[in-house]
């Protein structure tokens, strides 16, 4: 066996269990005899929030500690995430894409064209787990698109990293997930349409820094100015589903208004409420303290 | 001007006065609480127009001077040793923040082997903290850094918070001679503050928020860069405080003797005044013997220091701490700043935990520096008690 380093880049969402899949591959790999080590990125350590998560595959010890920029694999946790990250950026010309989605790669973007496997995780994972975590349904489906971590291993990694964790009846579960991703599988070569584009982003020289870390807030707005703030993340694209408002039942307790932790609800002089659905990150919290019941969360992202 | 004979603590208070400070947080520790009972007092007797807050630990101390700071009012607060240690985790945010609060820390020795005395392994620590830290040598000099620092952090081109150093007892509780000028001397030399950063309730701000890594470099380099820049502003105004008061410091370290010194030692805090006597002592012997007194570890003079070392053969430092590397922290940044000149260094450790360091000391040290007993096995200790041979 010759010399080969192989690095796999996860996309996901804060809570579907990006972290986890990388790290059951790497312990995949060890148990196929490779070295392996796996890591996460948290950005905004938020719920919601785009999370991306590494495992390194070496046949020798791996001599390196930083992320990965070129990877030989992409998974994509999420199928809108390219909509919103340049996800896609970095991935070898000759390299592959696991990517939950009901699509078949033909007709999915990814923004290069590559060979792509795409799976339905979600519904598997809602089927076979009663929750939309796709971690070990993706990793069946990464036991098709590359040929150094062959399923068995995968499967053992599964049974001890979530029997250990979950119990045994749990971790079965998972099991079957990852066993019927893996038959679900389609493979093809996806479409390089869509522009790499980077989010709004502010990286200003040293000099530019406003000195003291301070960042100015507009007020009522609720929005914040400055490093990692709101005004660079639109914490909006984040939402899978909307909190709507009915102002006939709201009481005006401003409790909502407090509790959003995206300063997306703003206070109106007459102390009614208005949502800037930029910054809707979809939580559910102020639905969930409201005491009128005058904030209903619906699927989708639709505004209202 | 008036004279007054009084302890360094005192002559603090009374600088803190002069300079119309509006917010102090305290919270006591020997040898500190001279300076905050008579703040007190001066309060009470409205002699001072100031906010005392008796904070209920040192780490609430530093929060309240954060938030009296970013207010835009005059902040002053002091401690000592194990209280310095308890604030360490805020004394990140005010240099950062670029909040110019004053600060007075009278040295004591931290930790175990524990005391009440002098010893500067307090205030060492926090040179990686971003404040500006220098330290005096009599009560006079105590009194005219503490305006001076005001003049110096509040500098639009600095905007740092600024760390007094004084030696406990030594100086903390010893009455000198010391002139306190009169207010509209002072007032003409310190204008109004002007803050750069403010929480304004019209116009709501977020101060010291979570930074991710994309900011955090360029932040301290930026940092890094206004330390640098405040040593023109140190010399800048110790040359007009000298106009106005007609005393001078010579900013971040001073000389004595040093025109044709064949070889010196380098001192901090006290001890420099003894280093004094013997320079004299040995000049009068005919001896090129010469004296630096360093006043600022932060910034740390490496240009000013090549300069005025440059026609020496050799250099001793003094250090009344450790470095735990075998040296002192002093000696380990001069080493740092001479590490191409060739002279012939050494470190002296003396004075640790309060041990009175005398006029013999000092001789014997000039003695071995004379004799360019460099460092072999690490630094040479003055008063230690060793096994008879
Ligand atoms: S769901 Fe509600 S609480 Fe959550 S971000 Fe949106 S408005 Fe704020
Ligand atoms: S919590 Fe509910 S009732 Fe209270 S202000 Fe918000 S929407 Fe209105």
């Amino acid at each position: 066996m010759g010399a080969r380093l192989f690095e796999v880049r996860f996309h996901g969402r804060g809570g579907q269990g990006a972290v986890m899949a990388a790290q059951t591959l790497a312990e995949a790999a060890v148990l196929a005899g490779y070295f392996a080590q796996a890591f996460p990125y948290f950005g905004a350590e938020r719920r919601g929030a785009p999370v991306k998560a590494f495992t390194r595959i070496d046949t020798k010890r791996i001599a390196l500690k930083s992320q990965i920029y070129q990877p030989d694999l992409l998974v994509i946790l999420d199928e809108g995430l390219p909509s919103i990250e340049p996800v896609a950026e970095g991935l070898k010309p000759e390299g592959r894409a696991v990517i939950n989605t009901s699509l078949p790669p033909e007709e999915y973007d990814l923004g290069v064209e590559v060979e792509c496997f795409t799976v339905d995780a979600t519904t598997i994972a809602l089927e076979k787990l009663k929750a939309p975590i796709v971690n070990t349904s993706i990793l069946g489906a990464i036991a098709r698109a590359q040929d150094m971590v062959p399923l068995k291993c995968i499967l053992d990694a599964i049974m001890d990293k979530f029997g250990e964790r979950l119990g045994e009846r749990a971790a079965k579960a998972n099991l079957e997930a990852a066993e019927a991703a893996y038959s679900q599988v389609m493979s093809g070569r996806c479409r390089g349409e869509r522009i790499l584009r980077k989010g709004q982003q502010w990286l200003p020289s040293w000099e530019d820094i406003p000195p003291g870390v301070a960042l100015i807030v507009g007020s009522k707005e609720g929005v914040v100015i400055g490093p990692g703030s709101s005004w660079q993340n639109f914490t909006g694209t984040w939402r899978t589903q909307t909190p709507i408002y009915i102002q006939e039942k709201c009481v005006r307790c401003l409790r909502c208004w407090w509790a959003c932790p995206e300063g997306t609800i703003k206070r109106l002089d007459d102390d009614y409420m208005r949502w800037d659905y930029r910054y809707c990150k979809g939580c559910g919290i102020c639905a969930n303290i409201c005491p009128a019941k005058a904030v209903e969360m619906k699927r989708g992202t639709k505004e209202w | 001007m008036v004279v007054k004979v009084i302890s360094a603590d005192h002559a603090v208070a009374w600088a803190v006065r002069l300079a119309k400070v509006e917010v102090i947080p305290a919270f006591p520790i020997t040898p500190q609480t001279l300076i905050m009972e008579l703040l007190a007092e001066f309060i009470n007797d409205g002699e001072l127009d100031a906010e005392f807050i008796a904070a209920e630990s040192e780490h609430s101390v530093m929060s309240v001077a954060i938030g009296a700071s970013v207010g835009g009012v005059r902040t002053f607060t002091a401690s000592s040793s194990q209280g310095l240690a308890l604030m360490h985790e805020m004394l990140y945010v005010p240099p950062q923040v670029r909040l110019p609060i004053v600060m007075v820390n009278v040295n004591r020795s931290l930790g175990a082997a524990a005391g009440i005395w002098l010893e500067h392994n307090d205030s060492m620590p926090e040179r990686e903290s971003g404040w500006l830290q220098c330290y005096v040598e009599d009560n006079q000099e105590a009194l005219d850094m503490v305006l001076q620092a005001y003049r110096i952090a509040e500098d639009e081109r600095v905007m740092l918070p600024l760390m007094v150093c004084l030696d406990g007892f030594v100086l903390s509780h010893t009455v000198e001679r010391v002139e306190v000028p009169g207010q509209e001397e002072v007032d003409y030399f310190l204008p109004r503050f002007r803050p750069c950063v403010t929480l304004d309730p019209s116009e709501p701000q977020l101060i010291n928020p979570i930074v991710p890594p994309d900011y955090a470099m360029e932040m301290r380099y930026q940092l890094d860069r206004a330390i640098d820049a405040s040593r023109r502003v140190i010399a800048e105004v110790d040359e007009l405080f000298g106009r106005t008061f007609g005393r001078r410091y010579g900013g971040l370290l001073q000389t004595y003797k040093m025109e044709d010194a064949e070889y010196a030692l380098l001192s901090l805090g006290t001890v420099t005044t003894t280093a004094r006597a013997v320079v004299d002592e040995l000049r009068s012997r005919g001896e090129k013997a010469g004296l630096i007194k360093l006043r600022f570890m932060r910034p740390f003079p490496e240009k000013e220091l090549k300069e005025v070392t440059k026609d020496l053969r050799s250099l001793g430092v003094f250090d009344r701490s450790l470095s735990m590397n075998g040296f002192g922290p002093v000696f380990t940044e001069v080493r740092g700043a001479l590490s191409s000149s060739g002279i012939a260094l050494s470190d002296h450790i003396g004075g640790l935990g309060g041990r009175d360091v005398t006029l013999e000391h000092i001789r014997e040290i000039y003695s071995d520096i004379a004799l360019g007993k460099a460092v072999q096995d690490g630094a040479n200790w003055y008063g230690l008690r060793r096994r008879r041979k």
